[in-house]
């Protein structure tokens, strides 16, 4: 009842990958977001899964059958649409009742599908308006409504929220997470916005360049990441050049930062010598009385903490969080930071340098 | 210099800009929307004349024939343009293919070809051509009635596809595909979603292409002739306009008491019913619904998959190809024959004659189009705006033959006639292509923000400044398309010349003249209107993609 299987799918345009060899496997009611920058791949990929685009190369399989071939309208995978495309020319309730009404299934049925779900988005009141008449996040949540009236068991999102304003979109996404767990369905929501897809998802497939580039639950990436690109996209995070200066039986490491500083940081199976790259979310800087010298360049405020920038001696930007109870540095002054080591990873050096692999382009 | 710096100053005073604007508006009404139906109060004042038609039954039945047959004609043709221009249109806008460029330019073709020429072209292809010429065709047994049908569709058939193409350029095509994920065939997500979104363009669409076939003399007159529907004495086929066309020339002219009665008569009821259509077509398509409640899933299916779907397009295509291009092109065949002498004397004078009275009539569309165009364009919602917008497709509606008729008696009542024939051939023509002039016009300057204008004057520009220095640059490749628009519609023009003056020789009069000549024995003379055709085609062509040159071009700029 919604399990889906893509095997190694490609999307070709000409020359062009859009898609690249993608292989996954999604549960049967998953809250899956794909998140990736904008031109990845993430609407081909889900277009492919509705049926809307036949892949050139790959199979797609719902619950074990293979789809592959059949065309979208006998696919039944609700479609959101990035510019919602709601019917202008019907009103909320024909549109909620559009898909029981092509499949024929009667006037009763129409009736029971439009209230149930234009009452479970909250907008029974309004069934005989018409979309005009909606404000942004309204009628998206029409569009949601009348892809789930289809009986659907699975729903493509297409940065259903990316048109919103910052308050309704934050409203939205929690809904939106209610609504489809109530009713178990599979879900697989496309953003280019990494702190949507931490909070709603249960797993985040992070694309890039038309593959997937790592997947995860939000914790798992955000504490884990695999990668720099993905440390990098997914949270905030500051990101240091250094080399392997020393590391014990145990696997305890140390990393020499440019310009001489040597710090502590968690296990790893690097060598001396090794190249690396260390990633350190800024709430695991801690100003100390010792530890790596950095000018403040920036004090910004950010509701519940303060956000201090600075630059530091190994010419690094470091930045780090200040909670607004504390006393807070101003700029131009000198600090001393010191890093959580535990909370600090360590990546091999990527060859064409860090610049390079967090480019989203 | 200096004359456009007097101006730029006059234009600073609101006194001059409100009668220089007062003046335009004068001149659109007193010049061309008045003169355009004067023929109605004639019933009035000629009640006599013609009651003496009503009451003589014969010339009765060959009138209301005449009106009927170019109003069913016309609806025929419309109803055919529709259907098959759907399919067309989605080609053109939904589908990516290689020589989608090239299919684009073919479907204007037509339009550069005057509909005179195609009307010798399309006898030739479908018909049994009169003895004398010698290229061989179909030679299909095909009545008058069919044959005009298959004249029409050819010059109506771009203005549909263009006008469905516009809408459906502006329908987002997700909405089809949102309704196919929802379960609907394509069939059906087409026929609810689409096609209900459509109406405005296909009233658009019938509009153009009804009024088109309604007007269209020349054309439909060299192919009666040709097919021997009408002789000097009489005839067996009328459509309206030919019918005042035969009377002002054959029939003794509008001199005869009888003649004007009938010419009177039928001009009126030719512009009453064409503008009740107008009226009527508009509330019926926007009030129209297609039915959508009702769905039948499997039949959607059926039509949606397989070969169905793709018989249509090659149909659509075929049709285009078959009923359209070649037909069209078939004069061409001329070329195969030995021609004799071309009188080229008689040609340059008459393409002369032509370029004349189209460079004038367009000039002045321009100059004195571009106040009333800027004040529909920058007022909307304002009621005068409003009803000049509406009055500005009067001339467009009204069959150019009865308006020419009724121009001629309009300026006759001041006594002017065929010692200025001329210059009210001139007249006639700044009255038909006016409309298309401040159409283009108004439709570029709703693309252009009025704050440029606003801006240049706050920093001390004056209006005419504005207009000249902002507005004007902005709008010139529009002005020039709507431009020679305008100059090939007036240079294939028949049944407003003929209508105001039978002393002045446009181009397709003299081929008219060459085709009636060949009717009457000499024979060569049909191969000389051939060649005189292909002629003014290359010409029209010329310009048809100067045109194209330039909407390309404003297209970069935006
Ligand atoms: N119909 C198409 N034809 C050609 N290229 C396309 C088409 N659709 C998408 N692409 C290309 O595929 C890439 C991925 O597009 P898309 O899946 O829309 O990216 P995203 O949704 O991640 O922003 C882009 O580079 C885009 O230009
Ligand atoms: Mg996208």
């Amino acid at each position: 009842m919604g399990k889906i299987k893509l095997d190694r799918i490609s999307m070709r345009f000409g020359d062009f990958y859009a898609v690249r060899d993608i292989s996954l496997e999604i549960n049967n009611g998953e809250y899956v977001t794909i998140l990736g920058p904008s031109g990845c791949g993430k609407t081909t990929l889900i277009k492919v899964i509705s049926g809307i685009w036949t892949p050139t190369e790959g199979k797609v399989y719902v619950d074990g059958v293979d789809v592959t071939d059949v065309p979208m309208e006998d696919r039944d995978v609700g479609y959101v649409f990035q510019n919602i495309a709601l019917f202008p020319h019907l009103n909320l309730r024909d549109n909620v009742s559009y898909s029981p009404r092509v499949k024929d299934l009667g006037d009763q049925v129409m009736e029971e599908r439009s209230t149930e779900y234009l009452e479970l988005v909250n907008m029974l009141a309004r069934a005989g308006m018409f979309p005009s008449e909606l404000s942004g996040g309204e009628q998206q949540k029409v569009a949601i409504a009348r892809a789930l009236a289809s009986g659907s068991k699975m729903l493509m999102l297409d940065e259903p929220l990316s048109a919103l304003d910052a308050r309704v979109r934050m409203e939205l996404r929690y809904e939106l997470r209610r609504i489809v767990k109530r009713l178990g369905i599979t879900v697989l929501h496309v953003t280019h916005d990494q702190e949507e897809a931490m909070s709603v998802s249960d797993r985040i497939v992070l694309m890039r360049y038309g593959a997937i580039a790592e997947t995860g639950s939000p914790l798992e990436i955000y504490r884990h990441p695999k990668s720099v690109f993905a440390a990098n996209f997914i949270g905030e995070t500051n990101l240091l050049e250094c080399t392997v200066s020393d590391k014990s039986k145990m696997g305890k490491t140390k990393v020499r930062l440019r310009g001489g500083p040597e710090i502590r940081v968690s296990r790893t199976n690097f060598n001396i010598g090794d190249p690396v790259v260390i990633s350190v979310r800024p709430e695991h800087v801690y100003p100390a009385t010792d530890g790596l010298r950095a000018e403040v360049t920036d004090v910004v405020f950010m509701g519940t903490y303060w956000r201090v920038r600075t630059i530091a001696e190994t010419r690094d930007h470091v930045e780090y969080n200040v909670s607004t109870s504390d006393e807070i540095p101003e700029v131009g002054d000198m600090v001393h930071l010191v890093f959580n080591k535990k909370a600090t990873v360590v990546f091999a050096r990527p060859e064409g340098g860090i610049e390079e692999e967090i480019r989203l382009e | 210099m200096s004359v456009l710096k007097r101006i730029d100053e006059l234009s600073g005073n609101p006194k001059v800009r409100r009668s220089w604007f007062t003046l335009a508006c004068a001149f659109f009404l007193i010049i061309i929307v008045i003169p355009s139906i004067f023929v109605v109060t004639k019933i009035l004042t000629e009640w006599d004349l013609v009651n003496n038609i009503l009451s003589d039954a014969s010339t009765m039945d060959i009138i209301m024939g005449a009106v009927w047959n170019s109003f069913s004609i016309a609806f025929i043709v419309t109803v055919i343009d529709i259907l098959v221009g759907l399919p067309m249109a989605w080609i053109m806008v939904r589908r990516e293919f290689r020589g989608k460029n090239v299919l684009d330019t073919l479907m204007d073709l037509p339009l550069a070809f005057p509909t005179a020429v195609l009307g010798l072209s399309v006898v030739v292809f479908w018909a049994v051509p009169p003895e004398g010429i010698t290229v061989p065709g179909l030679g299909l047994g095909i009545t008058p009635y069919m044959l005009v049908v298959l004249l029409h569709i050819i010059f109506t058939y771009p203005y549909m596809v263009r006008s469905l193409s516009a809408i459906l350029e502006q329908i987002e095509p997700n909405y089809e595909t949102a309704a196919m994920t929802l379960g609907a065939s394509r069939w059906t997500a087409v026929r609810t979603i689409t096609l209900p979104l459509f109406r405005a363009g296909l009233a658009t669409g019938f509009i153009l292409c009804f009024a088109r076939s309604l007007s269209e003399t020349g054309g439909t007159n060299i192919a009666l002739l040709l097919m021997g529907a009408i002789t000097d004495d009489g005839g067996t086929f009328f459509t309206g306009p030919t019918f005042i066309a035969w009377m002002k020339t054959a029939f003794g002219g509008a001199t005869s008491p009888e003649a004007m009665g009938a010419m009177i008569l039928i001009s009126v009821i030719m512009i009453v019913f064409a503008l009740i259509l107008l009226v009527v077509v508009r509330k019926v398509m926007m009030g129209f619904r297609i039915p959508i409640k009702k769905v039948w899933p499997d039949i959607g299916r059926k039509v949606s998959r397989g070969l169905l779907p793709k018989a249509k397009d090659v149909l659509a295509m075929a049709f285009l190809l078959f009923v359209v291009l070649i037909p069209s092109f078939y004069i061409f065949a001329f070329l195969t024959q030995p021609t004799g002498d071309i009188d080229f004397g008689g040609l340059l004078s008459a393409t002369g004659t032509s370029f004349l009275v189209a460079g004038v009539a367009v000039a002045v569309d321009i100059v004195f189009g571009m106040p009333v165009a800027i004040y529909i364009a920058r007022n909307k919602g304002n009621r005068l705006a409003d009803v000049l917008d509406e009055l500005v497709n009067v001339p467009l509606i009204i069959p150019t033959t009865a308006l020419g008729f009724s121009l001629a008696l309009f300026w006759g009542s001041f006594g002017f006639s065929d010692s200025v024939a001329l210059m009210l051939v001139v007249l006639g023509h700044i009255s038909f292509t006016y409309p298309l002039v401040v159409r283009n016009l108004v439709g570029a300057i709703e693309e252009v923000d009025p704050s440029y204008e606003e801006i240049a004057i706050t920093l001390g520009a004056k209006p005419f400044q504005a207009f000249r220095k902002i507005l004007f640059p902005i709008i010139k490749s529009s002005v020039l398309a709507g431009g020679i628009l305008a100059f090939t519609r007036s240079l294939g023009e028949t049944g407003a010349t003929v209508a105001i003056s039978d002393s002045v020789n446009t181009i397709p009069i003299y081929i008219t003249n060459l085709v009636k000549a060949g009717m009457a024995g000499e024979y060569t003379m049909f191969a000389e209107a051939a060649m005189c055709s292909i002629v003014l085609i290359a010409i029209c062509f010329v310009l048809m993609m100067v045109i194209r040159a330039m909407s390309q071009g404003g297209d970069r700029d935006a």
